[in-house]
């Protein structure tokens, strides 16, 4: 972007007033984006967003100053007000030399996004839309869409670290709603990843349309979920949402180290039940989390957080990392130059574990299956969280016998994982459509085997 | 730099090659400043700036977006929207608007002591949000993400049609977590408040009331499951005003994704619901002269004494209405999207009732303080099932707090079943601009404890 030079004067810069650390944080992300609604290509949109910011580190302290403009002159006014934030006459850091960072993560596009036409891109949107509407004369409204990101970033800071990445994002939705008398019901789909055109060799976003449109139709008839506690078995895959909201986010250094989350203090105690084990992995390719360096220029890692049942690692980015004085665990996160890092996770999954998936239906009485789950939302310092159930099922007597709708499961993270008592052999990860918002939006990653609560509060109308 | 010359400068460069052309230029400064025991944490500030260029032809739209203002990038911003609006397909309806007067009353979005306001100013405020939040109870153990914000700016909007408008704006606000624990338990709450005029901000509020609902909160345990009143606080209803203002889109009218569709001029409500959209008041968070496309904010009634009288309307849904006008609608998250309706000021009408005159009316019921995934509340369903904390309310009194329970009933149902409207009229800006006061809802699904594990 710049050459190393001009990046040395911006650190220097920086450094002025005697700061401890100063980096440098560029970005260039191109984007385009399809939506088509009623069967018409109705918003096509493309964009490129470039800039970048200065951080300068006072101790634990830390400001932030950013430019749209990108120039070494630019950058070098957003460091000198990134530095006018502290003074230390005592402190006189040197910039050391650059030092090109080598990760093992490949992120390597094969097919470049430029080698389809729009018209192409559009043309997979438009049979999406055909295959929903012949799926049923009750489907009454279809919406897809598609959206290409190209990220790269560059980070360069005083100690000498210079990393770069870039990420290619493709991703397709889709959104269907079904209707019969008054009664409307609506399901959603998407699939995605970090990925070039090669994404094709392998996943159809046309297949995933007759499947939501299932989900809606089916919800029309669905009677409403019932309330009160129950044995509840969460699907496979997407359903790791819950881990990653209701616990993950109890697990990132920013809240543990100002001890307001429900995990502070607890490495190396007993956190859930011994066949499990959970992951964040910034290192897997082609997913929505992975990276060759975070934002801050760290190598990601294959973080074990719970082995065995005990909590072994927090996810940690820069700032807290030196508050505690460690290394980072490659979670600092931003969601764009505008914004300073934070603990982040990438990619999050429970392990595989030794039940069989048919076999944790089967052991059900009188419960709810979460097939389908929405979002969810957690408060990190108790670790209250909430799910969506988009498509759920009564069991009973070990089987599937009606479907319900409107359920919503409540609970607390850390009670939860403790009671979890069966574990399927069925790891998978998310079809790829992740987005997590912490104040900043971050794409993500989840997983897991299909998992079993024993009891869960249920939220629905009967 | 003048910005509505520069918009009027882009629309003219666009229109030689043979569309309509809109520009939106946004430029602003924004500080961020976090404090954590009394320290300056995390700083953030700088200036950013926009253009977004949407262009039409014969019904086709194609959007696109840049940072940067130089020629050559404007050229290739131009080229892009209208190359996307070869690709994208025609829509008769699909017009830009026509310039329309812009009444000159004064919003007060604009205070110039907002941006005259130091940033030692700053560090202040955000250290007195801390500090109340800290000093209201000895339970109070910490705070987190302590942070006062504040943005100044400018917005243009220029077309080919004539419009040409442009106005400033400012913004402070903040927010705090405070966390209280005692010997058994511990909970967390937000206390918030942004504004247009720093007169009206208040960090002292936002730490206090962030304490307060934490402390409150600690010992909270479920309830029983089953079929009650339930009493929202002003947050916790504007919960049902977010999927509401949704549901009373015209778009998801027109495409057949509201749960109101087809029911203009019919109750869908209790007589005591108004449902007012306002986005010419005074000092509001979603105030402005004119909305993202250029034409006037106005005031609707949508629903009016349980009556549902019109949809929210932008440019696009009036025009394919035929005899709709636009309500000024029309939003933009940023210049990098395009404009989509979305509510303004939202508001449920206030009633005569103090809120304590509300709970008093309620023998044994919920009173909810606050609520969580809203975001799944579905206005094409109406499915309304959320986790919800408060306290129970016994013989008209708020006796011990309540956590870990779900409220779910249809929002068809939850309309009609409101019973009493406070006179607390509050905006919430976390989630837009929605606003409510106090109100009771009878027959609402509570989902907690099973009666075997009580």
């Amino acid at each position: 972007m710049l050459p190393n030079e001009s990046i040395r004067r911006v650190l220097e810069a920086g450094l002025a007033k005697g700061a401890d650390l100063a980096e440098v944080y560029l970005e260039n992300k191109e984007s385009l984006s399809l939506t088509l609604d009623e069967g018409r290509l109705e918003k096509a949109t493309q964009g490129n967003d470039i800039g970048g910011g200065v951080r300068v580190f006072y101790g634990n302290n830390a400001a932030y100053a950013y430019t749209d403009d990108l120039t070494e002159a630019s950058l070098i006014e957003a460091a000198g007000v990134a530095a006018a934030a502290g003074q230390n006459a005592n402190n006189a850091q040197v910039c050391a030399d650059l030092t090109k960072g080598e990760s093992p993560v490949v992120s390597r596009v094969e097919r470049p996004f430029e080698e389809m036409s729009t018209q192409e891109k559009a043309g997979i949107l438009r049979q999406m839309d055909d295959v929903t509407r012949q799926r049923s004369p009750h489907i009454v409204s279809v919406q897809c869409g598609y959206t290409e990101t190209r990220r790269r970033v560059w980070v360069y800071n005083s100690d000498g670290v210079w990393a770069e990445d870039d990420r290619s994002f493709l991703e397709f939705q889709g959104q269907v709603a079904a209707q019969k008398g008054e009664v409307r019901q609506s399901s959603g789909a998407g699939v995605g990843g970090q990925v070039g055109l090669e994404f094709f060799d392998d996943r159809d976003p046309v297949k995933m349309m007759p499947e939501a449109a299932d989900t809606a139709l089916l919800m029309l008839d669905a009677r409403p979920a019932p309330a009160g506690e129950m044995p509840v078995v969460i699907t496979n895959g997407w359903g790791g949402v819950l881990f990653h909201e209701a616990c993950g986010h109890c697990m990132e250094a920013d809240f543990i180290t100002k001890g307001a989350s429900a995990y502070t203090g607890l490495v190396c105690e007993k956190v859930g039940p011994d066949f499990l084990t959970a992951y964040d992995d910034g290192t897997i390719p082609g997913r929505r989390g992975t990276m060759r360096f975070d934002d801050e220029g760290a190598p990601t890692n294959r973080t074990v957080l719970i082995e065995n049942g005990i909590l072994k690692e927090y996810m940690w980015d820069l700032t807290e990392a030196r508050r505690a004085g460690r290394e980072s665990t490659g979670n600092g996160r931003r969601q764009s130059f505008r914004h300073m890092p934070m603990p982040r996770m990438t990619n999050t999954y429970i392990d595989a574990g030794p039940h069989d998936p048919e076999e944790i239906i089967g052991s059900v009485k009188k419960g709810l299956y979460a097939k389908r789950l929405g979002g969810g939302q957690v408060e990190i310092g108790r670790g209250d969280y909430v799910f969506t159930v988009t498509e759920g099922w009564l069991i009973e007597d070990g089987k599937l016998t009606a479907p319900v709708r409107g359920a919503t499961l409540v609970g607390n993270g850390p009670e939860t994982l403790r009671q979890i008592d069966m574990i399927g052999t069925d790891m998978s990860l998310d079809p790829g459509r992740g987005m997590c918002g912490k104040g900043q939006w971050a794409r993500v990653s989840v997983g897991q085997p299909t998992v079993r609560v024993p009891k869960l509060t249920v939220g629905g109308t009967e | 730099m003048d910005y509505l010359e520069f918009a009027q400068d882009v629309v003219s460069r666009a229109v030689e090659r043979g569309v309509e052309a809109e520009a939106y230029v946004n430029v602003g400064q924004n500080t961020s400043v976090n404090v954590d025991r009394g320290e300056v944490e995390k700083l953030s500030q700088a200036g950013s700036k926009g253009l977004g260029v949407r262009v039409v032809r014969d019904g086709s739209m194609g959007y696109a977006y840049t940072s940067d203002f130089g020629t050559e990038s404007v050229e290739k911003t131009i080229e892009a929207a209208v190359t996307l609006a070869e690709v994208a397909d025609g829509d008769a309806h699909r017009t830009l608007p026509a310039p329309r007067p812009i009444p000159e009353d004064d919003l007060e979005v604009y205070d110039q002591a907002i941006v005259d306001l130091p940033i030692g100013r700053k560090v202040e405020m955000a250290r007195r949000i801390e500090k109340a939040a800290l000093r209201f109870d000895e339970r109070v153990v910490l705070t987190n993400r302590c942070t006062l914000l504040s943005q100044y700016g400018t917005v243009a909007v220029a077309n080919s049609k004539g419009i040409a408008g442009s106005y400033d704006k400012s913004f402070i606000g903040g927010f705090v977590m405070a966390m209280a624990a005692d010997e058994n338990d511990r909970s967390v709450a937000f206390g918030f408040d942004f504004g247009s005029r720093l007169a009206d901000f208040k960090p002292t509020a936002v730490g206090k009331d962030a304490a307060r609902k934490a402390v409150g909160m600690l010992g909270g345990r479920p309830v029983p499951t089953q079929r009650a009143s339930v009493v929202y606080s002003p947050m916790a209803a504007t919960s049902v005003l977010g999927a509401l203002s949704r549901a009373l889109g015209a778009d998801a009218m027109q495409r057949n994704r509201s749960f109101l569709e087809g029911k203009i001029g019919e109750t869908v409500a209790a007589d005591m619901v108004t449902v007012l959209d306002n986005g010419r008041l005074p000092g509001g968070i979603a105030t402005r002269p004119f909305d993202d496309e250029g034409v006037p904010t106005a005031a609707t009634r949508l629903i009016d004494e349980g009556v549902l009288q019109t949809a929210l309307h932008d440019h696009y849904t009036a025009t394919r209405d035929g005899t709709a006008s636009s309500t000024g609608n029309a939003n933009r998250r940023s210049h990098a999207t395009m404009p989509a309706l979305d509510a303004s000021n939202f508001y449920f009408q206030p009633g005569q009732e103090t809120p304590e005159e509300v709970i008093g009316g309620v023998d044994q019921g919920l009173y909810v303080e606050s609520v969580m995934n809203t975001a799944s509340i579905n206005p094409v369903s109406g499915d309304y099932s959320i986790s919800a904390k408060g306290f129970w309310i016994e013989n008209g009194e708020l006796s011990h707090p309540v956590n870990e329970v779900t409220i779910a009933l249809p929002l068809q149902e939850l309309l009609r079943n409101v019973k009493a409207v406070g006179n607390d009229l509050t905006f919430v800006p976390m989630m837009g601009a929605l606003g409510s006061p106090t109100i009771r809802v009878d027959g609402v699904m509570i989902g907690g404890l099973t009666a075997e594990a009580q």
